[in-house]
């Protein structure tokens, strides 16, 4: 027996480490298989014998790379500061020149980039606002063009969590998979296990995105349709909990068939991301909005106000809509020879009647500062005067002028006439802004 | 083809080399694999703890060192990756103790050998990855043979330049 372990110890051994991965492997791929109703690419749980291996194999490598990674920074910025002069000097002049020129450029372009910066920074807080997104360094790969994800130089420390997604300004990148204390593995959505909800913009077609062996992402379980063209866009449907709806993901590069099933097609899509060389990534830690209590109360009294204002132009221009109308019907009330003071309102004559406008002066010589104040309008004398005319007396004598409207000569009150007869409802319009002045 | 089998007793010596070296020359390699892909991109045609494993493997001419560094080695790559862990394990573990294997009979010092080990070990890899993923998980996956031979065409570049720079870290009696 011992002379058998001997000749062929060699064997021996390479089969039993040989087997012992083997039923690792087994041990493994065999909870998969239990979650296979799942989103294709969703976080698989593992042993927690499986993770401890990561563990080590992350530990071990990841504190080189954030070194290597420093080291090169350092390097590149030293030879491009220090090193990399060649051609200064011309370039130096150049630069002069471009600067005279674009300091011309700016002063006539100053006002229009005001207003233009005003009006960008009010759309870039809301939509910079949208997410919570943490800013991360790629700091290495897998190694291996089977398995196409990266390393990040922020983990569990930093808030980050499974299945959060990760993009640039760009397009979508990937999604956190594994989470390390100090570094976190992302899964690039050009990776075979990946996926991720997609929908074509122009055609609104669906369908799940993954990467394939040559390592391009492309969109699968698509029956074959001929309005899908390269060039179209691609963006994420936000069905898959990962990906906010809208995303950029690419531009539809060519359609292929599917080699397996007929009738259906994959859409390769090239990214709008550049995958292969990421430095900077956002990794979108929350869904929901990041703004802080104080900044949705600012938000809202700024809507509120914008909102209020909007209500007080439209108020404004009611008004003069119903001043307008009430001119146009109430010619006698207008004064020819009075100077157009207010536009449609002019003074000394007030064509609404119950609308006098505040800020005119009063009686006393002051600004009056409600309706109550305000001369009562005197009458214009009429060309032809009749028993109906203010002022006349029913049997044709004129009287002092003092004679109150509906009062008769006898002392008797009758019932007022109305100036118009077809009453026009404009103190809705005028009062709220009447009283609120006032307050 | 005489010139390819050892007939002298330097020939099949078994080369020993410093602990410091089994230690860091192993973790550069996974570092570098790691790391080096960033740089280059896509253009990263290169399995460097495969080189490794396939070096010390013919190198010690022992079976057993060669499939335990190659398990090892496998292990830590699949720890980086996202696939269960076992997959270049097996795969660097099988290489490893076939380059021992193979290196007892062979000159290990002729580059033209080296170049041929490290290319067709290189495949055999890929093969063998392709086996444990799609027949024994049963798991889709989808194979560019072109990267493949481009992996092995790298390797075997890469190792002209490494082996004779590792070669020198050995240990003289």
């Amino acid at each position: 027996m011992e002379s058998f372990f001997g000749r062929y110890r060699n064997l021996i051994v390479v089969l039993a480490v040989v087997l012992a991965q083997v039923m690792g492997l087994a041990v493994q791929v065999r909870k998969p298989a239990v979650a296979q109703g799942s989103m294709p690419g969703q976080t698989r749980p593992e042993g927690k014998g499986v993770m401890l291996i990561r563990l080590w194999a992350v530990s071990a490598v990841s504190p080189f790379e954030r070194g290597f990674h420093g080291v090169s920074d350092d390097l590149t910025g030293f030879w491009n500061n220090y090193v990399n002069l060649q051609h200064v000097r011309d370039q130096n002049k150049q630069l002069q020149q471009t600067i005279d020129r674009l300091r011309l450029e700016q002063a006539e372009l100053h006002e229009d980039a005001l207003q233009g910066q005003r009006l960008q920074a009010l759309v870039k807080f809301r939509e910079g606002y949208a997410y919570a997104t943490l800013p991360a360094q790629v700091i290495g790969t897998s190694g291996s063009n089977q398995s196409r994800v990266l390393y990040l130089d922020k983990g569990l420390d930093d808030g980050l969590k499974p299945d959060m997604a990760v993009i640039t300004g760009d397009g979508i990148v990937g999604k956190v998979r594994d989470v390390f204390a100090r570094t976190a593995q992302v899964l690039l959505i050009n990776d075979q296990t990946s996926g991720a909800g997609v929908v074509l913009e122009k055609t609104r077609i669906r369908g799940i995105l993954r990467g394939n062996a040559a390592g391009q992402p492309q969109v699968i379980n698509i029956l074959a349709d001929q309005r899908i063209q390269p060039g179209e866009q691609v963006l994420t449907a936000g069905g898959d909990q990962i990906f906010p709806r809208g995303l950029p993901v690419g531009a539809v590069e060519k359609v292929v068939r599917d080699p397996e099933r007929s009738g259906f097609i994959e859409v390769v899509i090239k990214p709008a991301a550049d995958l292969q060389h990421l430095d900077e990534v956002l990794v979108i830690t929350s869904l929901d909005s990041k703004m802080s209590p104080q900044q949705q109360k600012d938000l809202a009294a700024s809507e509120d106000q914008k909102g209020a204002e909007a209500a007080e132009l439209a108020a404004e221009a009611e008004r003069k809509k119903a001043a307008q109308e009430m001119e146009e019907r109430l010619p006698g009330l207008n004064n020819p020879n009075a100077p157009d003071a207010g536009g449609a309102n002019p003074a000394g004559t007030n064509p609404a009647g119950a609308t006098p406008a505040l800020g005119q002066m009063g009686p006393d010589g002051k600004l009056a500062t409600n309706a109550s104040q305000l001369p009562t309008p005197k009458p214009i004398p009429a060309k032809h005067p009749d028993r109906f005319s203010p002022g006349v007396l029913s049997d044709g004598v004129t009287g002092s002028g003092t004679d109150t409207p509906g009062q008769t000569p006898n002392g008797g009150e009758t019932q007022p006439k109305p100036a118009n007869p077809k009453p026009i409802s404009i103190t809705g319009a005028v009062k709220p802004r009447t009283s609120r002045r006032v307050q | 083809m005489q010139a390819l089998i050892p007939d002298y007793r330097r020939d099949l010596e078994i080369r020993r080399y410093p602990l410091l070296v089994y230690v860091f020359v192993p973790l550069a390699a996974l570092v570098l694999q790691a790391w080096l892909p960033r740089l280059m991109g896509r253009y990263a045609y290169m399995d460097l703890p495969l080189l490794v494993t396939i070096y010390f493997a013919i190198n010690r001419r022992s079976p057993i060192h060669g499939t335990l560094l190659g398990a090892v080695l496998g292990l830590m790559q699949d720890g980086l990756t996202q696939r269960p862990i076992g997959i270049h394990g097996i795969a660097n573990t099988v290489v490893g103790f076939l380059a021992a294997s193979i290196g007892i009979r062979l000159v290990i010092e002729n580059n033209l050998i080296r170049m041929l080990l490290n290319f067709a070990f290189t495949l055999l890899s890929s093969a063998l990855m392709l086996f444990i993923v799609g027949m024994m998980l049963g798991l889709s996956w989808q194979v560019n043979w072109v990267d493949e031979l481009l992996r092995a065409g790298g390797n075997a570049a890469i190792g002209l330049v490494v082996f004779p720079f590792l070669d020198r870290l050995q240990t003289r009696d």
